[in-house]
């Protein structure tokens, strides 16, 4: 297994294990403000540098820098489809218990009840 | 008025929860049986779009409607809340809408589970005998299914997905149900595992009527209910 393939599946799990674990907490959101000023850096830097990416991709095991941006944006898009599946599973759980204190305020009991 | 009011008085601490949505053609038959033996029935109507509240109301049932559709496991949780509030509710069951359910199926619960000294007891449809007029394909499927589930394999379950159950004020008071589809099921023996509330099955019959099966879930919704019950452990509750 080349470098690359261990780099990749353990970024998916530690992102996978750390999502799920710590989604909560005031420090994950932080973290991905950290990650998301990271991301925007090297993103310029390849802009500016291209051919720079290619090195990197070298240093791991592949060979074209669009290939390793390619794997990145993959584990990226992961990320973020898990990260909003949960949020969405969050808020329709909030919203049942909106509805729920609604629908409560509004019964309407029979006279012999 | 439907409203069939009886003299006996030994099943006023009995609080029936019927989870409803667009069930009008049938509602009001299946609220006048079920009220034939108990006095308190509440009807949720899960945001129908024809007039099952009101239908549901004249037969007597107190309604609590949702402002908009959330799917089952809300509606029972959101009838177990209103039931567990109301001065003197002992024991819940919950009963669905569609008519599949029999009223004596609940009768006998309710005296098993205060002779046996139990919190909950769950109907089963593969008790004593085979499901008669059970899709050949649900006969094979829902064993399995209740076998995969851990917390139902552990408390030897055989059926996680009926609809029939009834339970103490214990239960009711500790149900919080966070699924709102049809993963509520298994999310239901999921709490009874976690609290540790001794639990009972007991064989009912399900009466597969054209109407019930029309209202029934696709097999393949199976797999939103085993992604819900692997997520479930990670939701904020």
């Amino acid at each position: 297994m080349n470098w690359i393939q261990v780099l990749l599946i353990a970024a998916v799990v530690v992102l996978l294990v750390y999502l799920l674990a710590s989604r909560r907490k005031a420090q994950s959101r932080a973290w991905v403000k950290v990650g998301y000023v990271l991301f925007v850096i090297a993103a310029v830097y390849a802009i500016v540098r291209p051919d720079d990416t290619t090195v990197v991709a070298n240093w791991l095991g592949i060979g074209r820098g669009t290939d390793l941006l390619e794997y990145a944006f993959i584990i990226a898009f992961l990320f973020t489809t898990i990260s909003a599946y949960m949020r969405f599973k969050d808020l329709e759980l909030r919203y049942a218990r909106l509805a729920r204190a609604v629908a409560l305020e509004g019964a309407r009991a029979p006279e012999d009840g | 008025m439907f409203g069939i009011t009886t003299s006996d008085t030994r099943y006023d601490d009995v609080w029936i929860v019927v989870p409803a949505f667009n069930e009008a053609s049938v509602i009001a038959e299946v609220i006048a049986d079920v009220r034939s033996v108990f006095r308190h029935v509440v009807c949720v109507d899960d945001g129908s779009s024809d007039d099952t509240s009101d239908r549901a109301f004249s037969a007597g049932a107190h309604v609590v409607r949702h402002p908009v559709n959330l799917g089952q496991g809300a509606a029972i949780q959101t009838g177990v809340e209103y039931a567990r509030s109301r001065p003197g509710a002992a024991v819940f069951a919950t009963f669905d809408a569609d008519g599949q359910h029999r009223v004596k199926d609940v009768v006998r619960m309710i005296d098993r589970l205060t002779s046996e000294d139990l919190d909950i007891i769950v109907g089963t449809r593969f008790g004593d005998r085979v499901p008669e007029g059970m899709p050949k394909l649900r006969r094979l499927l829902f064993p399995i299914i209740a076998k995969v589930s851990p917390a139902s394999r552990k408390l030897g379950l055989t059926d996680a997905h009926n609809g029939l159950r009834v339970f103490d004020k214990t239960v009711a008071d500790g149900l919080n149900l966070t699924m709102s589809g049809m993963s509520h099921a298994s999310e239901f023996v999921a709490l009874i595992v976690e609290n540790g509330w001794r639990v009972a099955e007991q064989p009912v019959e399900i009466l597969y009527t054209e109407y019930s099966m029309s209202k029934g879930q696709p097999l393949v919704n199976g797999v939103n209910i085993i992604v819900d019950g692997l997520l479930r452990g990670r939701m904020r509750r």
